[in-house]
């Protein structure tokens, strides 16, 4: 694996504004309680109210600060992204190094389910689970974790099997290396790119996942998110407030999920090398 | 050939997908009749139909014969009753089903042509400024999501311009036949068809490019070229055709995704299909209908993925010797 990530993403005009809005959006987040001028669950004043130098996207319908609620929502959106995509990863990681290391029935098994779950689609399944049980933030994302794995495991294996034949990793075999030595050591340090380009499509899917349920009714009411307020705002289409309440808030999340396609759309020839140079060629 | 490793994988999935659909409603708290029926089926509940309804699922009965019970219904095409609608699961999801193929199948078929065309073009100008500008530009439009592009185009042509209609797929008591009847339908359908396929252009596009880039460096494309072919005929016929093997094999998933996009852009337009179907049946509980069309979507694309690998490796011979 000779290939300089850093590098890669920094050489790629996307990939560096992808980074730059990544970056914009998590200081956003955690600075939340310092941007934001009013408590977002707070009913400050009277209710669609326009933007005004108190309000700058104006109120909505039960009074709530608008822009307050848009800074929170990033939250929100950030939590469940990096939550699942760190979840999702080592859980692919696991099963996709233990399946190329230990092979046989284990690995025939785990690459099954692995099959399988790539067909299924799988917000229909999170849709049916949320329809029973109303996931709070956490649910959430174990449950898109647990669904979502899949995909990442089976790159991790396929790099993981062409590592295992490796000069170095036979040599400590025949010291009598352990798996799990051997996968700690030597495998998974090598894995680094591979797992950020897992990671950040896998935070991209939860990002838009989250969304798209919140934005069916079917995640954690009291908690504010972009979904949330775009269904809001649908429902008051025909007056003029959806130009500070719908684009602003749709803008942020559309903006999201570009940053992370970019980034991880640069980081892309670390899994498919024959793509290197197709940007200046 | 097609292979027992796929065979394996479909059938762990459409097993999956059943147990999750049986399992869920009973592992609630509370009666599970409940669960299984809804609220709207506690109006309509009397002691009579209660035991009926134990009696049909075998309630009384070890886990294991609950799901035979269950089982067995499914393959008798009984997907339940639902109370909200008073009628059969299965002849409410059929009556909404026209809407969603229509609206799935336009889409799924513009987005994927296009997506190609736009691919071979961009891959053949690779580096040049035009094809870092679609790049660029098609990957933001897939940063946005689908029911944020039908707001957008709603209120833009919809609420602003007045050119198309709101919501529904038709006028409602007009009376139209005919041509008039058929156009009515294509301007109820043009906005969420627009949505859908903008959404998913970028599907087909990044993966034909990709290839594109890939076979491009192939000799036979310099032996082709050395032959004096027209520019024409080398960046379809030679290029593109074979840029466009692996988009076959992932069009079942991006059915999947399609179909799900529906589901969002048809609660936008209201469109009276699938996706609006289980939006309502959301807000109403109503559980019958959610699980019939999760089992009804689930099965629909592991079917189509299904029927993509069988016909796989007639398309690209190449497949059926790598067993």
């Amino acid at each position: 694996m000779h290939i300089d990530l850093k590098k890669e993403i920094k050489e790629s005009g996307p990939g560096r504004a992808g980074l730059i809005i990544l970056l914009l959006m998590i200081a956003v987040a955690l600075l939340a309680p310092v941007i934001a001028p009013y408590n977002p669950y707070q009913q400050s004043t009277a209710s669609l109210l326009p933007p005004s130098w108190n309000h700058w996207l104006g109120t909505n319908q039960v009074g709530q600060d608008i822009w307050s609620r848009l800074v929170f929502g990033a939250r929100t959106s950030l939590l469940v992204g990096f939550g699942v995509g760190i979840l999702s990863t080592l859980l692919g990681t696991i099963f996709g190094v233990s399946a190329a290391l230990l092979g046989g029935l284990y690995e025939k098994v785990v690459m099954r389910i692995v099959d399988a779950f790539i067909v299924i689609p799988m917000i229909i399944v999170v849709i049916l689970i949320s329809a029973y049980i109303r996931p709070s933030i956490l649910t959430l994302i174990l449950l898109l974790s647990l669904l979502s794995w899949q995909g990442g495991a089976r790159i991790v294996r396929a790099q993981a099997l062409s590592l295992k034949e490796r000069g170095h990793v036979a040599a400590a075999r025949s010291f009598g290396a352990h798996h799990f030595y051997i996968a700690w050591r030597h495998i998974v340090p090598d894995l680094g790119p591979v797992l950020l380009v897992d990671f950040i499509y896998s935070v991209r899917r939860a990002v838009f996942m989250e969304a798209g349920l919140a934005f069916l009714g079917i995640t954690d009411p009291t908690v504010v998110s972009w979904g949330m307020m775009m269904r809001d705002a649908l429902s008051f289409s025909y007056l003029n407030v959806w130009q500070w309440w719908l684009v602003p808030t749709g803008v942020a999340l559309s903006l999201t999920i570009i940053g992370l396609t970019f980034v991880g759309h640069a980081a892309e020839p670390v899994i498919e090398p024959r793509l290197r140079g197709a940007e200046v060629a | 050939m097609f292979s027992k490793r796929n065979l394996v994988a479909y059938a762990i999935a459409f097993l999956f997908i059943l147990v999750l659909n049986f399992a869920l409603p009973r592992m609630m708290p509370g009666d599970p009749l409940m669960a299984i029926y809804g609220d709207e089926a506690l109006i309509a509940m009397t002691p009579e139909l209660k035991a009926q309804l134990v009696e049909r699922f075998a309630l009384d009965k070890p886990l294991w014969q609950q799901f035979g019970a269950y089982f067995l219904a499914l393959f008798q095409g009984k997907l339940g009753y639902s109370y909200y609608y008073n009628a059969p699961v299965l002849s409410v999801i059929l009556g909404r089903l026209p809407w969603t193929l229509l609206l799935v199948g336009t889409s799924l078929v513009l987005s994927t042509m296009l997506g190609i065309i736009l691919g071979i073009e961009s891959g053949w100008r690779r580096g040049s400024r035009t094809d870092r500008a679609m790049l660029a530009g098609l990957m933001s439009l897939n940063g946005f999501p689908d029911f944020f592009l039908g707001m957008l185009l709603l209120i833009a042509f919809g609420v602003t311009l007045g050119i198309f209609p709101l919501a529904g797929a038709l006028t409602p008591y007009s009376g139209l036949s005919g041509l008039a009847l058929v156009m009515d339908i294509l301007r109820h359908l043009f906005l969420p068809v627009a949505a859908l396929t903008l959404a998913h252009l970028a599907n087909g596009y990044l993966l034909t490019r990709n290839t594109m880039i890939t076979v491009l460096k192939e000799p036979y494309m310099l032996t082709a070229k050395a032959k004096g072919l027209s520019q024409r005929v080398l960046k379809y016929r030679h290029a593109g055709r074979n840029s466009m093997l692996p988009v076959v094999t992932q069009t079942g998933i991006w059915m999947g995704r399609v179909v799900t996009g529906a589901l969002f852009v048809e609660l936008v337009f209201a469109y009276p299909g699938v996706g609006y179907l289980t939006y309502e049946a959301l807000l109403a509980r109503d559980y019958p209908i959610i699980q019939g069309v999760f089992l009804m979507v689930a099965i629909s694309v592991l079917v189509a993925n299904f029927l993509i690998d069988l016909s796989y490796p007639k398309l690209d011979p190449r497949v059926s010797y790598a067993y």
